[in-house]
């Protein structure tokens, strides 16, 4: 198969929520020597994206969107193992922390954030749900992320945001990450308000969001 | 030019003039045209409630003699302690006489703070004292409310199975959907129990609250506990929505041979309809992003839509993040009233 067909391939693996077939072929690319970075860009996010505006426009729902965002996940991974750490640095984008606060369980649009993040080369470190603001501090201590994303779907715990930030600040950690917050209640005056440096309503704003403060 | 005082999906107020209100108007009914492929509010709709909501006075209302049926869900709890800040230090039972007594509610609820189905199960003798002595004091139709709530049948919430999302990430797609079956199972179970308990005790009616938050297995668990208890008891149903769109968490699941996933607040309202509920709370959530008469607007082009499809009552939720009221706890009262009599007067539904 051409580079091309095999790009094309992965894509509609990935519209056709068939993770075996996308590990597949990506594995067929890897042993035709194609550059894995070119695998994610021709092949898989343009999957992604249609399977995104088809959930927009009804056809697909939200199982279908987790299946192709994991299919997508695996397919990054298997990758990423084979992407030199030259490369790797080169097309590093940043490092991330990402979870949900402390309180909240909702992971699917945290999982497609994070998955999306990782897909345009940035090193995710998903802490999961219900995170206290002690980890996010923890965490940020540990690896000197670039960026901290936080999510909320509660109006309960949205002000959970707000005590990770001031945990940050308290630590002496603010000033050394940028942060930034999503989830369906949240919006860029709550975002503003809380002191976070960014908000992003959806997936792919928050991937337009974390490039432009990490370029 | 001249600015009205509307109010963003917080509750800020926000200053427009006619043509940004109309504006925001004719753009809240369009995204419910595109989306949900139903008619769009007519120009004359559009004036019609660009008028009530440009009206003068704080607070305004139906014409005499067009009142309709005001009934409340979420407990007492919006009275007993939901809102610190407007709480007050009274019972449960104490709480449905102001609403019957001084508020002048048509119909009250009784419920549980932690108001689910399934905590409600253990202590269902306790609630059933309760209603007794509820439905002893009041003259007017008391419902008992909770949550279907699949959320907390799952492990991540503390419930007995595992959690779908998990099997999703692993993208195993059987065992996410075996597994949704099984926790609504339970949770059917878990209705017709509590359910059966509260029918001896001469309680009025159930009022199922925000059905399918957890997705279309929580839809397809509460529409056959309405079918068994339908059966088996002679309590009135009430069903209200978690949201305008049932999430397809599961996505393959059918109801009287149509898919769940997806489902707007008109087929929705067949559904439960169908499965034998007798008012139909439909639920349109306030996007904060959007002013008030943006989503005043969708609200009301779904619900006009609900009316033309469902013959059972329809009782529009709008409150605190939903018919176009602002998500914020206590709401003000410009916004609540001018939506209230808008929703009225244009949809000609039974009841909010
Ligand atoms: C870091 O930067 C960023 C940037 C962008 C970011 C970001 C971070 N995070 C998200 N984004 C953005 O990008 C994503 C992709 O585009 C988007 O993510 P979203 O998450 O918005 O969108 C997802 C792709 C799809 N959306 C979702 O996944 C949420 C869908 C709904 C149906 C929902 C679900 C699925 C669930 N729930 Co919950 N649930 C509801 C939701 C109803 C609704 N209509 O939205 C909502 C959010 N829930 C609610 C409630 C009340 C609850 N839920 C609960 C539980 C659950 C389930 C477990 C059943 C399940 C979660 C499963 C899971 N593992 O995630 C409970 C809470 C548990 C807890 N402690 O967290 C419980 C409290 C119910 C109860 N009484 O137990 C309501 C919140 C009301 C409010 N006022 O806050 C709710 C609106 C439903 C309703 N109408 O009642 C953007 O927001």
């Amino acid at each position: 198969m051409s580079s091309e067909q095999l790009f094309e391939g992965i894509k509609n693996a990935i519209v056709d929520l068939d993770r075996e077939e996308c590990l597949k072929l990506a594995q067929e690319a890897l042993d035709a020597g194609i550059n894995p970075l070119e695998v994610i860009e021709n092949g898989l996010k343009k999957g992604i994206q249609i399977v995104g505006t088809k959930y927009d426009d009804g056809e697909l729902f939200i199982v279908d969107l987790m299946m192709a965002a994991s299919a997508m996940k695996a397919a990054v991974e298997l990758l990423e193992l084979h992407i030199s750490a030259e490369l790797k640095q080169q097309a590093r984008a940043g490092k991330i922390i990402i979870g949900t606060v402390e309180g909240d369980v909702h992971d699917i649009g945290k999982t497609i954030v994070s998955t999306l993040l990782a897909a345009n080369g940035f090193e995710v470190i998903d802490l999961g749900t219900e995170v206290p603001s002690s980890r996010f501090v923890e965490k940020v201590k540990e690896l000197k992320p670039d960026i901290v994303g936080m999510s909320a779907l509660l109006t309960t715990t949205m002000p959970q945001m707000q005590e990770v930030i001031e945990a940050l600040e308290k630590e002496d950690l603010r000033d050394s990450v940028k942060v930034m917050v999503g989830g369906a209640p949240v919006t860029q005056e709550f975002a503003e308000k809380i002191g976070a440096d960014g908000y992003a309503k959806d997936a792919e704003k928050a991937v337009k969001w974390a490039k432009a403060l990490t370029s | 030019m001249t600015e009205f005082t509307m109010r963003t999906g917080t509750g800020k107020p926000l200053y427009m003039t006619k043509e940004q209100i109309r504006s925001d108007l004719e753009d809240g009914t369009n995204w419910a045209t595109t989306k949900a492929k139903i008619p769009e509010l007519s120009g004359n709709e559009i004036d019609h409630i660009l008028g009530i909501l440009t009206r003068p006075g704080r607070q305004i209302g139906v014409e005499q003699g067009k009142g309709i049926v005001l009934t409340t869900d979420g407990g007492t709890s919006r009275y007993t302690g939901i809102c610190r800040y407007s709480a007050m230090p009274v019972s449960r039972e104490q709480a449905v006489i102001i609403g019957e007594r001084f508020i002048g509610f048509d119909t009250f609820e009784i419920g549980h703070a932690d108001y689910s189905f399934r905590p409600v199960k253990t202590i269902a003798m306790d609630e059933a004292t309760v209603i007794e002595n509820t439905e002893l004091n009041s003259v007017i139709p008391v419902f008992y409310g909770a949550m279907p709530n699949l959320g907390i049948y799952f492990q991540s919430q503390g419930g007995k199975w595992p959690s779908p999302t998990d099997f999703m990430n692993e993208g195993k797609i059987d065992e996410a959907r075996a597994v949704q079956e099984s926790a609504a199972e339970d949770m059917t179970n878990d209705i017709v129990y509590v359910a059966k308990i509260f029918a001896k005790t001469g309680l009025d009616g159930l009022d199922i609250d925000t059905t399918a938050a957890a997705g279309d297995a929580d839809f397809y668990g509460t529409l056959k506990a309405i079918e068994t208890i339908k059966k088996e008891t002679d309590l009135a149903l009430e069903v209200g929505m978690a949201g305008e769109k049932v999430f397809g968490l599961h996505a393959d699941l059918k109801y009287e041979g149509e898919r769940l996933a997806g489902m707007w607040p008109h087929q929705q309202g067949l559904m439960v309809e169908k499965a034998g509920g007798d008012i139909f709370g439909a639920v349109i959530n306030t996007d904060t992003g959007k002013s008030c008469p943006w989503n005043l607007a969708r609200s009301i082009t779904f619900v006009k839509e609900v009316m033309k499809t469902v013959t059972i009552p329809v009782h529009p939720n709008m409150g605190m993040g939903v018919g176009g009221i602002p998500m914020c706890e206590v709401i003000p009262m410009d916004v609540v009233t001018r939506s209230g009599v808008a929703m009225v007067e244009l949809t000609n539904c039974d009841g909010v």
